[in-house]
């Protein structure tokens, strides 16, 4: 299966006892009974819910690790360090130390999904049934390609949003197709009056789509294609 | 992956928020309520606390407590021992804890002249 090589990845430790119960606070996704082996995606949101940065959360036992979007992690640090008052959180970044890939077209089975397993070097997170994120210590990486157009092109296809395309602080996650990563039961946290008005009123305003590259307006086009794109339109 | 979990890799630096002296007011229909709930018995103190968290960033974290393992500040007031949390200090200089009355029942509600803006529900604020 093809392999990407992400280069503008971060990837942060995240120790202490209260980890789960602070990310829980501050994001979209019910990140709090995640257990050791388990992976789950969620957004920290701001106080428009627009994206600060959405994360891909590794329970590795005693401690978690967060793979996020190396140009906004300082964002991400500065809003949510802020927040650590009396809990037990701490925040280490390894991005330095390691190198994250995406393996795509692949065929994860059902049970898999939101699973991780690590062999040797690299640990393999299984995000959805086609595709999965890699984590292998620095140089010791799979072989990759560091070309995104085959990539894009899957995505576009697939319609999957990605970080600096369509995962963007000009965004909300219900614009930018991560609507499966706002918990609907789940309490409060930043952005969260925002989203519940919108889905209780059924009005999300614009939405990742899959568009004709000629007939969409340039400035919508999050993602060119030579013949399709993925474009945030008013639905 | 390479956790750096072997050797000494630095933590992320923190803000690390100013500890402050704080000074606090308790309204009168507090003050009752407190009252009530301690009786004669003031070896319990309101413990004050801010937790992240809720719609605006902050959450509130009212409790009677004996003791705490946080490193607090204790502050009387009129015959109430407060213990406020150094770690949250910044956040609640100058703060009244009021009492009220609401369709729903009463609670504790705290007036914060640090704060930015309040959720809906009032819980939390920014």
């Amino acid at each position: 299966m093809p392999i990407v090589a992400l280069s503008d990845a971060s990837l942060t430790l995240w120790r202490g006892d209260d980890v789960l119960s602070f990310i829980d606070g501050l994001s979209t996704n019910r990140v709090a009974e995640l257990s050791k082996g388990q992976l789950i995606r969620t957004v920290f949101t701001d106080s428009n819910a627009k994206i600060i940065d959405c994360l891909t959360l590794f329970h590795m036992g005693d401690f978690i690790v967060a793979a996020g979007h190396l140009p906004v992690l300082d964002k991400l640090l500065n809003h949510t360090s802020k927040k650590i008052l009396g809990q037990d959180v701490e925040i280490t970044d390894i991005s330095q130390r390691n190198d994250l890939f995406i393996e795509f077209d692949c065929e994860n089975k059902a049970n898999e999904i939101d699973t991780f397993s690590s062999q040797g070097e690299i640990t393999r997170g299984n995000i959805a049934s086609n595709y999965s994120i890699l984590v292998a210590s620095k140089g010791n990486g799979p072989s990759s390609s560091d070309d995104f157009t085959e990539f894009n092109q899957w995505r576009i296809t697939n319609k999957v949003p990605w970080n600096g395309y369509e995962i963007t602080n000009s965004f909300h996650p219900f614009a930018c197709g991560l609507e499966e990563l706002v918990h609907q039961q789940k309490g409060c946290y930043i952005g969260q009056e925002i989203l519940a008005r919108m889905r209780s009123r059924g009005r999300q305003g614009k939405v990742l789509s899959q568009v004709e590259t000629m007939s969409c307006k340039p400035a919508n086009i999050t993602t060119k294609g030579d013949i399709q794109s993925l474009a945030i339109i008013r639905s | 992956m390479d956790c750096g979990t072997c050797d000494t890799v630095s933590p992320v630096q923190m803000v690390t928020p100013e500890i402050i002296d704080v000074a606090l007011t308790i309204s009168e229909s507090a003050k009752n309520m407190l009252s009530e709930a301690f009786g004669d018995d003031r070896s319990h103190a309101l413990l004050v606390g801010v937790l992240s968290g809720g719609c605006s960033g902050y959450m509130y974290d009212l409790q009677i407590v004996e003791t705490t393992e946080q490193d607090c500040q204790e502050i009387a007031v009129d015959g109430f021992r407060v213990l406020v949390p150094k770690a949250s200090s910044h956040l609640l200089d100058g703060i009244e804890i009021d009492y009220v009355e609401k369709l729903m029942g009463g609670g504790f509600k705290i007036n914060n002249p640090n704060a930015e803006s309040a959720c809906g529900c009032g819980e939390s604020f920014s």
